[in-house]
């Protein structure tokens, strides 16, 4: 769903991430060390969070909003929904080559 | 600014006296098929789920349920103390009854997170009081720092290699000028934003698109995102890239491959040909006996990385045979046949 891209590289301290999405420190901490959200490595101290995390983040918190899953759910989700857009476009790259 | 919307209940599929219970239920089952997450770039759906939440956020609200029963599209103004319902909202919401659209007015969403582009903040952050820190703020008030917006900007493969600017003409949400914000004015519900408090204006930006931008990329605009209240910072535009399909090149990661046809005379001599990039024509050499399907490397003629150097590409040769051939033509093939100790059925 994410591809390597400069602009959501930037590694942001947990607490930007929250602040910027409007949530608990702990709770970005908890998403972090269950794998739901990405973090990279780092030489300083604490976990760094690339700032692709805020888009991911929001997205969940709407989808638990909306559709009442929880966190892990809305994870899936969003993965599954990548992977079905990316075999969109590898359908459709097909079809127009197929043409 | 203000569009026309259908009854709530209708768009939630559910009856006039249904219970809390039904009214979630259904719209949950109508999220499910319309969120704008699960359906990244369908507009239609876009719009379908603007609909069901501003619906449901109404009617999932005991207190604004009760007005908007009662007083129709109407009921925003009564519910900010605005005063009595103003001339005709009975008849106005008699209608609603009757199941038609709204005769006037009607509501602008300009105030979702979704209108105009997918927007990745939140504005009904209600659901997580108990967790976020911000809990405590009022239904539908605004944050302090302005919501992150979400767009999808297409670009040709050429513009996604050469980078530059371009101009994008968004959607902007703003205060609304005429109620300051509140939704009422003159004790009626504004005019101009329904209600909303916010309208949606035209935006000019200019967009720095970098040179090796991908499909799938996503272009951060600090600042360029949803407004902030009380002085407090705008919020973020994220342009995620979608890349048109190219009529001759095919991406793949860093690297081009196009299809290139050669005669069979150029296949089995060699010949020196023209090649498209993605930069102008090249001359590329075709070495003897070259097969349909064989793969030759343009090196550093690929699309640009983000972080510099460029990759390859690969040109698939294709033999093409001439349908028709002249008396001369047709002799040399002849005399080739008759001579020639190829046999391409050899080994099967």
């Amino acid at each position: 769903m994410w591809a390597s891209d400069p602009d959501l590289d930037e590694p942001l301290t947990l607490d930007v991430v929250a602040e910027t999405v409007g949530a608990r420190r702990s709770l970005v901490m908890r998403l972090a060390e269950r794998g739901l959200i990405e973090t990279v490595n780092s030489e300083t101290d604490g976990p760094r969070l690339p700032r692709r995390v805020v888009i991911q983040l929001r997205r969940m918190q709407r989808l638990r909003r909306d559709l009442g899953v929880n966190y892990a759910g809305a994870a899936v989700i969003l993965d599954l929904v990548g992977r079905i857009e990316q075999l969109n476009r590898e359908l459709a790259e097909m079809h127009r080559r197929l043409q | 600014m203000a569009a026309n919307v259908k009854d709530y209940y209708e768009v939630l599929g559910v009856k006039r006296g249904a219970s809390e219970d039904e009214i979630k239920k259904a719209y949950r089952k109508l999220a499910r098929k319309f969120h704008p997450d699960l359906n990244p770039g369908d507009k239609t759906a876009e719009e379908q789920f603007k609909q069901v939440q501003q619906a449901y956020d109404v009617l999932s609200n005991p207190e604004d349920r009760k007005l908007y029963d009662q007083y129709g599209e109407n009921w925003r103004a009564v519910k900010s103390g605005a005063g009595a319902p103003p001339p005709g909202w009975e008849q106005a919401q008699r209608s609603t009854r009757a199941g038609g659209s709204r005769p006037e007015g009607g509501f602008d969403f300009s105030d979702f997170d979704f209108g105009g582009f997918r927007s990745a903040g939140d504005e009904g952050f209600d659901i997580f009081e108990e967790i976020f820190s911000r809990a405590g703020r009022g239904r539908g008030a605004r944050r302090g720092r302005g919501r992150d917006v979400e767009a999808e900007l297409e670009l040709s493969l050429e513009e996604a290699h050469r980078g530059g600017r371009r101009t994008l003409q968004m959607q902007a949400t703003e205060l609304c000028p005429e109620c300051n914000g509140s939704g009422v004015k003159d004790g009626k519900t504004c005019d101009t934003c329904g209600g909303a408090g916010e309208v949606s204006r035209p935006k000019t930006i200019e967009v720095n698109i970098p040179a090796g931008v991908r499909d799938g990329s996503t272009i951060r605009l600090a600042g360029q995102g949803g407004i902030g209240s009380n002085g407090s910072e705008p919020g973020d535009l994220y342009l995620h890239i979608r890349l048109r399909p190219h009529p001759l090149f095919r991406v793949n990661g860093d690297d081009l491959e196009v299809e290139l046809s050669i005669a069979p005379s150029e296949a089995v001599l060699g010949a020196k040909v023209e090649a498209p990039t993605i930069d102008g024509k090249v001359e590329l050499t075709v070495p003897p006996g070259t097969n349909t399907g064989q793969r030759l490397r343009l090196r550093g003629q690929g699309l640009k990385k983000r972080k510099g150097g460029r990759g390859d590409e690969y040109v698939r040769m294709k033999i093409v045979v001439p349908k028709e051939v002249s008396a001369e033509e047709r002799r040399l093939y002849e005399e080739l046949q008759r001579i020639s100790r190829f046999d391409p059925r050899r080994n099967a």
